[in-house]
């Protein structure tokens, strides 16, 4: 036995796998326990044996990346050991997801709520940009709330470091509904401003509690994105038509946010029309926008412990779906295997007064109504 | 007549009329935006109690100022003026855009921005809703405000004179004097009165707030009462199959003894149950407010800290180096700062992000210190010291 064996083996001594709670693309999670402290983790049994061509690409980026991370709003990567012919990652364990949370139609979000998230969002993707590292796969979904609260960013299965200049990224990264035009339009040069764009669709989810910009083809999602925020000049994002994708998509004209948004203070329609600029090169940054007046103003930010919470224990997928695979062919991006799972088990919990509310959380926003024929 | 519950809809709170469900073919609802052909947003209208203005709307609609009517033209939107005359949107950008002009059927000087969506059929009800809310801002005196029922009748009594007048535009200067005096003499209690309404609208809305909160506590421990019987009667299925399996005694015996037991905990769990629902209906009518903030006093009392933007300790290296701003001229950026309009620039590359990284990444490691205990070898001549910065 080599000197790297021994090491593995102690490695793997300190964690203890208990059962299965989920199953992605390239892995299956399970809940562990740390020997010694007996605190709670998760294990993710990366499958190794069906990828010809060694380790999948996602399970690298995760470890490359997660091991430079250390943040409280990043989930920490604890250890790695190999197994047999598997790769094992452990994670700390987060109970639940911001999806959970805005679809669960019994709690209700007051402004300083999603103010307390969205600064804690901001915050971990600032760490990530200051360190050079662009997530790209933004969405509630991959945004983790820990047993106290803590909004963590997971999944790291799209993440790189910032390209050298003049090196060409894939445009095919972000699920549909958070990725910005310039992803849509095929820019191979992009920047920080990507995670931006998504992080702007998840401050408008978490108040509309419903997906903000949903296309159903990446055509629909241009549309769709015009629709709503008005089709951009050349004035407005300079250079844009000669994006190698670039399509005309149609005329639509641009609607104040203050039409849906009609609750939110003019400082919250600040920041989120900055997050949703056109122009990447204009889009506020994570620093300035942790810098944002919105974030000072009353009411301040609730404290993490006391943030809305699923009540209800729903069916355990904790980094279930931290596989990272964007389904790039999918109907929805949004919509997993496991939902209509989750609905039963909800419904089942639920007096049928409750009923109706959960009913309505797929109800899809309509622009058509701004939408100006010629 | 004389109580205060008939007044509601004057404020706009409800707005209600007859035959609700045959006019609802003939309204449609303001949100989000309306198809308009004009540029301007015509505010006003009677607005329902969610803020949002019905329209009134017809299949027979026509202007009368150009007789366009639906059928040619089905964007046409009618909007009431001040002297309650309809018009279409394209005659009031024609004849109004360039300021105050006649009104083409009364003649009266009418301005573009006092136009407003018809929410009524009828225009006569339009105008005494309007003059009714208008009314009701100004004359919200209570029953508390008079010695007795007795003047708090005439009052209401001159009110519904004045109101009267001025739908039916009777001595309409005489009238207006009127309200004047009667505003300049009550200006104080006016306010005030205005001030109690908007404290009565808090209090209802945290009542409903609170009212909400109890019932998704309840949702909860439903639930979980559900939850907590569904594993014990599990668990004690369990155990009587392992009895059936290990004892040696008659299984007839067995399974009674197992009844009795069950029977015995569930109505403990039943008389524990109503104790607690009852616990929650008495503090329910006593006062929810405090029971009530299922979040914050169940959970615990942290309060909400001021926003702190960076919650650790990085910038430790900004003074260390500093990025020139008109940029550096070297080669490997060379593409991107020549494609100012390019492909580049429009898809968000940001030539500056990549020298702050090589600029950091030169300036990281000067801070920590050398490891110590360890062997290094002497410098010899040739070799390049950096120099502190």
């Amino acid at each position: 036995m080599d000197a790297v064996e021994r090491e593995n083996l102690d490695r793997q001594k300190h964690w203890a796998k208990e059962q299965k709670v989920g199953e992605g693309a390239y892995a299956v999670v399970y809940r562990g326990r740390e020997f010694t402290t007996g605190r709670r983790v998760a294990i993710k049994k990366i499958k190794v044996g069906q990828f010809k061509d060694g380790l999948d690409m996602s399970a690298i980026r995760e470890v490359k990346y997660l091991r430079e991370l250390k943040h409280q709003n990043v989930i920490e990567l604890l250890d790695v050991f190999s197994n047999k012919t598997n790769l094992n990652l452990v994670l700390e364990f987060l109970d639940s997801d911001l999806e959970m949370i805005i679809k669960d139609r019994s709690l209700v979000f007051l402004p300083a709520d999603i103010k307390s998230w969205m600064a804690m969002t901001f915050r971990g993707l600032e760490f990530c940009h200051r360190n050079f590292i662009l997530h790209r796969d933004l969405k509630p979904n991959n945004l983790l709330i820990a047993s106290n609260g803590q909004l963590k960013i997971a999944d790291f299965g799209l993440a790189r470091d910032f390209a050298d200049p003049g090196f060409k990224m894939t445009c095919q990264v972000i699920t549909r509904w958070y990725r910005p035009p310039e992803l849509l339009f095929g820019s191979r040069y992009y920047g920080s401003a990507v995670d931006i764009w998504s992080v702007g669709c998840i401050f408008a989810e978490l108040m509309l509690r419903t997906p903000y910009l949903a296309g159903e083809t990446d055509m629909d999602q241009l549309k769709t994105i015009f629709r709503a925020l008005g089709t951009p000049t050349e004035q407005e994002w300079p250079g844009h038509t000669k994006l190698p994708d670039y399509v005309p998509v149609g005329q639509f004209p641009k609607t104040p946010l203050r039409d849906l948004f009609t609750a939110a203070s003019a400082d919250t329609l600040n920041l989120l029309s900055k997050c949703l600029l056109y122009e990447p090169r204009k889009r506020i940054s994570a620093r300035e926008a942790l810098l944002h007046p919105y974030f000072f103003a009353i009411p301040h930010p609730t404290h993490p412990s006391k943030l809305p919470k699923c009540t209800t224990q729903m069916a355990p997928r904790p980094l279930g779906e931290v596989d990272g695979n964007v389904d790039m062919a999918g109907s929805g991006p949004g919509v997993k295997a496991a939902a209509p799972n989750k609905g039963r088990l909800k419904r089942m919990m639920t007096s049928p007064m409750d009923d109706s509310r959960t009913r309505s959380i797929a109800r899809k926003l309509d622009f058509t109504k701004h939408v100006k024929s010629p | 007549m004389s109580t205060r519950s008939n007044y509601g809809w004057l404020q706009g709170k409800t707005v209600k009329k007859g035959g609700h469900s045959a006019s609802n073919s003939h309204t449609r609802s303001h949100t989000p935006q309306i198809q308009s052909t004009s540029s301007t947003i015509f505010g006003g209208g009677i607005k329902d109690p969610s803020g949002r203005t019905s329209e009134y709307f017809s299949m027979d609609d026509q202007c009368p100022v150009c007789k366009s009517d639906r059928y040619l033209n089905p964007k046409l939107r009618l909007l009431v003026s001040s002297c309650y005359h309809k018009m279409c949107e394209s005659c009031i950008d024609r004849l109004f855009t360039l300021g105050p002009a006649p009104c083409p059927i009364c003649s009266k000087i009418l301005r573009k921005l006092a136009f407003s969506p018809q929410t009524f059929e009828d225009l006569g009800v339009e105008k005494e809703v309007a003059v009714r809310r208008r009314i009701a801002k100004e004359f919200n005196k209570r029953l508390e405000d008079f010695d007795d029922l007795r003047s708090y009748n005439d009052y209401l009594e001159e009110v519904e004179d004045i109101a009267f007048n001025l739908i039916n535009n009777i001595d309409l200067p005489a009238t207006e004097a009127r309200i004047a005096a009667y505003k300049a003499a009550n200006a104080a209690l006016t306010s005030l009165n205005l001030q109690r309404e908007e404290a009565e609208a808090l209090a209802l809305k945290g009542q409903e707030d609170s009212e909400r909160r109890e019932r998704e506590a309840r949702a909860a421990q439903l639930a979980q009462q559900e939850q907590q019987e569904r594993e014990e009667r599990q668990r004690e299925e369990r155990e009587l199959i392992d009895k059936l399996e290990t004892s040696q005694k008659d299984a007839h015996k067995i399974v009674a003894k197992s009844r009795i037991a069950a029977a015995k905990r569930s109505s403990a769990r039943a008389a524990s149950a109503s104790a607690t629902s009852g616990l929650l209906g008495m503090s329910f009518g006593q006062d929810y407010a405090k029971l009530l903030k299922t979040r914050t006093t169940k959970v615990n009392n942290v309060p909400d800290e001021p926003h702190v933007p960076f919650q650790d300790d990085w910038y430790a290296y900004d003074d260390l180096y500093s990025i020139r701003a008109e940029g550096y001229d070297d080669f490997i950026s060379e593409a991107v700062r020549k494609d100012r309009e390019g492909i580049m620039r429009a898809g968000g590359y940001k030539v500056e992000e990549a020298w702050d990284r090589a600029l950091l990444s030169a300036v990281a490691g000067l801070d920590v210190v050398p490891l110590s205990g360890l062997d290094i070898p002497p410098l010899r001549d040739g070799d390049v010291v950096m120099e502190s910065v």
